[in-house]
């Protein structure tokens, strides 16, 4: 197999099309600005999406749970060494991911005789002054950094139009609330533009109405106003109670 | 980026992971070592329940022998949001535990995604000092500290006291350590019994008042121990703890204190 360059291509090709299979069905996560931080949310039919990795940084993942919690401890373990060998402000996500997890995971895709990581991350960080960062990066290692904020989702199609979607509000501008409710209104759309592609998705809700009810609605944010050194906490019942009756 | 399971390590243990990369806690103990030279404790800590939570404060003096080497040395260290260290003994050894247990808690609570117990912090602690026995009876690394935290599963505060071997203490009215505490440890139990009230009934603003005069107090009797100089600049640390997490007063709210509190 090696000494054709050939058959590399073609496994590394069949592995793009094998990954990008199982992920099809992965519920967006959004990541937008607001007045006073970063929101991190989407909606899943259970929860394991969205987490703290340090102080000042937020991932969420979709794919594999097993893949995306091994490398959840992967970026945790990093962030907490280096917080302790040097300062918490020698954490920062462009280190975690460009020195990191980024070039463990393209060789793990690479060479391929292992299993892939069947994954899509989002991560974010806001830093002191309060200017937040994006990120996202794929099962194979490639990463893109986002001002405006950004999504991950299984289907590329519905990714990209959401990051186009995200870019054209001034997200940086709302409100918590308002943030919350646009960003439902974003995956309401979103949902519109998978009608017909023939997926098997068929049962999946539909509606703001149908997500509440059959789904988690789970959210975090990082917070520019909290004095304590972690800024990260998970969205409140009484948040998300807010959100349902003003978008149910 | 390997994981590997393991029967015998256990989830969300920073230690275990500092170990993993290489890093070794204190030696073990060496016979050959031992001397007889006494440990230094120029400090002056304390901790007692006030009515809505717990008061850790201490002075800012940093000593070597008789040397005054530092007046602004922080002796109360935040953990996590819920646990302060309030450390008597080598600053050195104590500021590594202090950034060993802050790493240990947070780590904890992210891998875990759920906090740590109040009684999984207080046995950390434990298991950093015994295992610094070794130093401590060289005479290099003795540490006495007390650690308060809010338990966020009993939603009560709690006062510990550990010894130099690691045993822990649970303090249900007031503590102190450091070589400034024989002289208000008999004021605190004197004001516990027969004071206007209880500790654990006053206010904050009396448990303020009573700390910030009781290190006063202390540095009047040893020179180890820093008083409080307001025209320096040079105020004790006083924080406290109730359900809501760990607040230290700041710079101007202990102006404030001074000038009232030390009047005579």
């Amino acid at each position: 197999m090696f000494e054709e360059p050939y058959r590399w291509m073609e496994a590394v090709s069949n592995r793009h099309s094998y990954v990008q299979e199982r992920l099809k069905l992965g519920q967006p996560v959004f990541s937008v600005p607001f007045d006073e931080g970063v929101l991190i949310v989407g909606f899943a039919p259970q929860r394991g999406k969205i987490f703290e990795i340090y102080d000042r940084i937020a991932l969420g993942g979709v794919g594999h749970p097993a893949d995306v919690e091994r490398l959840r401890m992967t970026l945790l373990e990093m962030a907490h060494l280096e917080g302790f060998n040097r300062s918490a402000q020698d954490v920062t996500l462009a280190r975690l991911l460009q020195f990191g997890i980024a070039p463990a995971l393209k060789q793990n895709f690479e060479e391929i005789q292992r299993a892939p990581y069947i994954i899509r991350l989002l991560l974010v960080e806001l830093d002191r002054e309060c200017n937040p960062t994006f990120f996202r990066i794929n099962y194979d290692g490639h990463w893109e950094t986002f001002k405006d904020g950004t999504v991950i989702a299984g289907k590329e199609k519905i990714m990209d139009w959401i990051q186009k979607e995200i870019r054209a509000l001034p997200f940086a501008t709302f409100t918590l609330d308002k943030a919350l409710e646009e960003v439902c209104r974003l995956w309401v759309e979103s949902k519109k533009q998978e009608d017909g592609d023939g997926d098997d998705d068929k049962d999946f809700p539909k509606t703001l109405k149908e997500a509440f009810d059959q789904w988690y609605l789970e959210g975090a944010l990082l917070s520019g106003k909290v004095e304590r050194r972690a800024i990260y906490r998970t969205l409140t019942e009484e948040e998300i109670g807010k959100l349902k009756s003003s978008v149910g | 980026m390997s994981f590997q399971s393991n029967a015998q390590s256990s989830p969300g243990d920073f230690f275990e992971l500092l170990g993993r990369s290489g890093y070794r806690w204190q030696t073990r103990v060496d016979p050959q070592t031992q001397n007889d030279f006494a440990v230094t404790q120029g400090t002056t800590v304390l901790a007692f329940h006030f009515k809505d939570g717990v008061i850790v404060a201490g002075d800012r003096r940093a000593t070597a022998g008789n040397s005054i080497m530092y007046e602004h040395c922080d002796k109360v260290i935040p953990i996590d949001d819920y646990s302060l260290m309030a450390i008597a003994g080598v600053p050195a050894t104590a500021f590594e535990m202090a950034r060993i247990l802050t790493h240990n808690f947070e780590f904890f609570r992210r891998s875990q995604m759920q906090s740590m117990s109040g009684e999984g912090k207080i046995r950390t602690l434990s298991k950093l000092l015994k295992e610094n026995v070794g130093m401590a009876i060289q005479g290099l690394g003795a540490v006495s500290p007390i650690f308060a935290t809010y338990d966020l599963q009993s939603k009560k505060p709690a006062i510990h006291f550990y010894d130099m071997l690691g045993a822990d203490f649970q303090i249900r009215t007031h503590t102190a350590t450091g070589s400034g505490s024989p002289t208000i440890r008999g004021i605190l139990e004197h004001e516990d019994l027969w004071g206007e009230k209880p500790l654990a009934e006053r206010s904050e603003s009396n448990a303020v008042t009573l700390a910030v005069r009781l290190l006063q107090t202390a540095a009047q009797f040893d020179s180890a121990t820093g008083k409080a100089r307001p025209d320096d600049e040079i105020f004790p640390t006083v924080a406290i703890i109730t359900e809501e997490g760990y607040r230290f007063m700041d710079d101007k709210e202990l102006t404030d204190i001074c000038k009232t509190s030390l009047r005579r």
